[in-house]
């Protein structure tokens, strides 16, 4: 466990070190801090905009993040052969992989945190702006966090494929896994005699819908609109939704990656 | 290392299972709590192509449904302000769609089409379907958003002041005192029973009023204006007297023949006596004399139909002559929508 968390400590460092991450935190907490201007375009609806602008990008950039920061975490320590040095050590491959993610999800989970935190923050100084709702800051920080397990799955999933792809291919993947993963719920509807009649095509949309993760399930913009208190339930069992998928990731990236050549 | 990538197939496989059960349970208490929208992507796509561009298709696909209602909302303003009336209808459905909390876009899309998609057409029988349009559309509303005053009011209001339907108008407005609401409110709900007419609910929510502020001057002077005019002819209407109902009815008339509540008491009593034809004539007069109230124009047809009364000579003229100026309008459009590129009218509604 010590190897573990020894890897997840360097990869945290280099990844802050990198020019790119540091920008797209940059210019995110700008948008974000501009997502109040969206509100004078509707009156009336000023808390929704506000919510739809500053959770978009909080998404939008934390998945940024996650797949670049998955994408290029094993393909470059292949590539430069840095991998062998580690490998060659009483590292086995389950540690390196699980150390490597661990850091990356660290990054990525910082950084969610200061976008949520900058939202709550202008969230908190426009609170004159729009018409006040019952348990918003509460149901915010359980929103950040959804938002922060949301890029644990995703980048669960760009770390297996990277295992096996380049950091390319891997990024392309990961954001058409993004997408998919958001319109997923839609795949149960489409698996019925009416859409498909061959049983074939309605059974592989229903593996898809198992296999694919369901991002939908992390959103919680309704309840913060309305004002209902978000119920530990639900926010326990979604979170332990996301850290069942990516341990199921992990898992398969470990298969993959022990087979590889190093 | 063969058993351990068998033990990890496993675990990938069984974790998967888990992994979709839980979500079942999650996405089912999700739906009971609302927190999901209504409408899966290809039913909005099939909905309206034109409202949907490749940017906000984007921005459905990426999760963000929230964002992209709220640009479709900024399309349908940049049409309102163009006079695109018809082009903000499949906008504004799809909007509801992709996010049905947004109870701005319900309010303004059963507006619309109640008051403003009435008037542009002369065919009752369009402008009908568009208030039950617009009823319809609110009514979805507020089983979204059940816990929202403005639905409510919005609705109630509807019914009184475009539908003169007092019987709906007072069931939602009362639906709205069940949360923060104005101080009139409960003052509108009388008005509404007072023309309905049931005078003694109205008298009811009047005296809640007075008690609640003994100094409310409109409740004051409506209790006294019920009890002078309307009261009496109530009371015998209550005990079955028809004719004495009618007598005192017609005394206060006799003075002050424009009172249309009045009128519509009339009404009233004849159509529980079962002289229809009478109250034929009492809802005609009123639809003559009286432009505001569009409830009567209804009563007119409906009893119209149950008497089995075809239109008169005059009414088929004056039917005709509307259903002409309708197709001269509709051709002004298509020549001046064609030359500013509008195109013609959107039938998505």
């Amino acid at each position: 466990m010590r190897i573990v968390l020894h890897l997840a400590e360097q990869t945290v460092r280099e990844a802050m070190r990198r020019r790119f991450l540091n920008v797209i935190l940059l210019f995110s907490i700008v948008m974000i801090g501009a997502s109040s201007m969206f509100s004078q375009w509707a009156p009336g609806a000023e808390l929704k905009m506000m919510l739809d602008t500053g959770l978009g990008f909080i998404r939008f950039f934390g998945m940024l993040m996650a797949v670049f920061i998955g994408a290029m975490l094993i393909p470059t320590e292949v590539e430069t052969k840095t991998a062998y040095v580690l490998l060659s050590k009483p590292v086995t491959r389950w540690h390196f992989l699980l150390g490597k993610f661990l850091g990356a999800f660290a990054t990525v989970g910082i950084n969610v945190l200061i976008m949520g935190g900058v939202f709550v923050l202008v969230m908190f100084l426009k609170r004159g702006t729009f018409e006040a709702v019952p348990n918003l800051y509460s149901n915010l920080a359980y929103a950040v966090v959804l938002l922060a397990c949301e890029m644990l799955v995703l980048l669960s999933i760009t770390v297996m494929v990277s295992t096996i792809a380049s950091w390319i291919f891997t990024s392309v993947f990961a954001f058409f896994v993004y997408f998919a993963g958001h319109v997923s719920a839609s795949l149960k509807h489409l698996a019925t005699p009416e859409y498909y009649e061959s049983p074939l095509a309605r059974g592989m949309i229903k593996v898809l819908y198992v296999v694919l993760p369901h991002f939908e399930d992390f959103d919680v913009r309704e309840p913060i609109i309305v004002g209902d208190p978000l119920e530990w339930s639900i926010v326990s069992g979604t979170i332990g939704l996301g850290l069942l998928y990516a341990g199921i990731m992990i898992t398969l990236g470990w298969l993959f990656f022990s087979e590889r050549e190093v | 290392m063969r058993t351990h990538r068998i033990i990890g197939v496993l675990i990938v496989i069984t974790g998967l299972v888990g992994a979709s059960s839980l979500h079942e349970r999650i996405r089912f208490q999700r739906m009971v709590r609302q927190y999901d929208p209504p409408a899966p992507i290809e039913k909005i796509m099939q909905f309206s192509p034109t409202a949907v561009t490749g940017v906000i298709a984007g921005a459905i696909l990426g999760g963000f449904r929230g964002p992209a209602a709220n640009l479709l909302w900024l399309k349908m303003e940049s049409y309102w302000h163009s006079d695109r009336w018809h082009d903000c209808l499949p906008v504004m459905r799809t909007v509801t769609w992709l996010d049905p909390h947004f109870v701005e876009a319900w309010r303004i899309l059963g507006w619309h089409v109640m008051y403003n998609m009435t008037v542009e057409t002369t065919d009752i029988d369009r402008q009908d379907m568009y208030l039950e349009a617009g009823v319809a559309y609110l009514k979805e509303g507020i089983a979204w958003n059940p816990h929202i005053y403005d639905l409510y009011w919005e609705l109630g209001w509807s019914y009184f002041d475009k539908m003169d339907d007092f019987e709906n108008a007072a069931k939602w407005l009362r639906a709205a005192t069940e949360f923060e609401h104005p101080e009139y409110i409960e003052r509108l709900i009388a008005h509404a029973y007072e023309k309905l007419p049931d005078i003694d609910k109205a008298l009811d929510w009047y005296d809640y009023c007075l008690k609640r502020y003994p100094r409310d001057g409109t409740a004051i002077g409506a209790t006294l204006t019920i009890r002078e005019r309307y009261l009496a002819s109530w009371r015998l209407l209550e005990q079955g007297d028809f004719h004495g109902a009618e007598a005192a009815v017609k005394h206060h008339l006799a003075m002050e023949p424009d009172d249309h509540i009045g009128r519509r008491l009339l009404a009233t009593i004849y159509e529980r006596m079962g002289d229809m034809q009478n109250a034929l004539d009492q809802w005609d007069l009123l639809r003559a004399t009286y432009a505001l109230d569009s409830g009567a124009g209804r009563k007119v047809r409906q009893l119209k139909a149950e008497l089995g009364i075809e239109e008169t000579v005059r009414e088929r003229q004056e039917r005709l002559k509307k259903e002409q100026l309708q197709r001269l309008y509709e051709r002004h459009l298509e020549l001046h929508g064609a030359e500013r590129g509008l195109g013609a009218p959107h039938g998505g509604h």
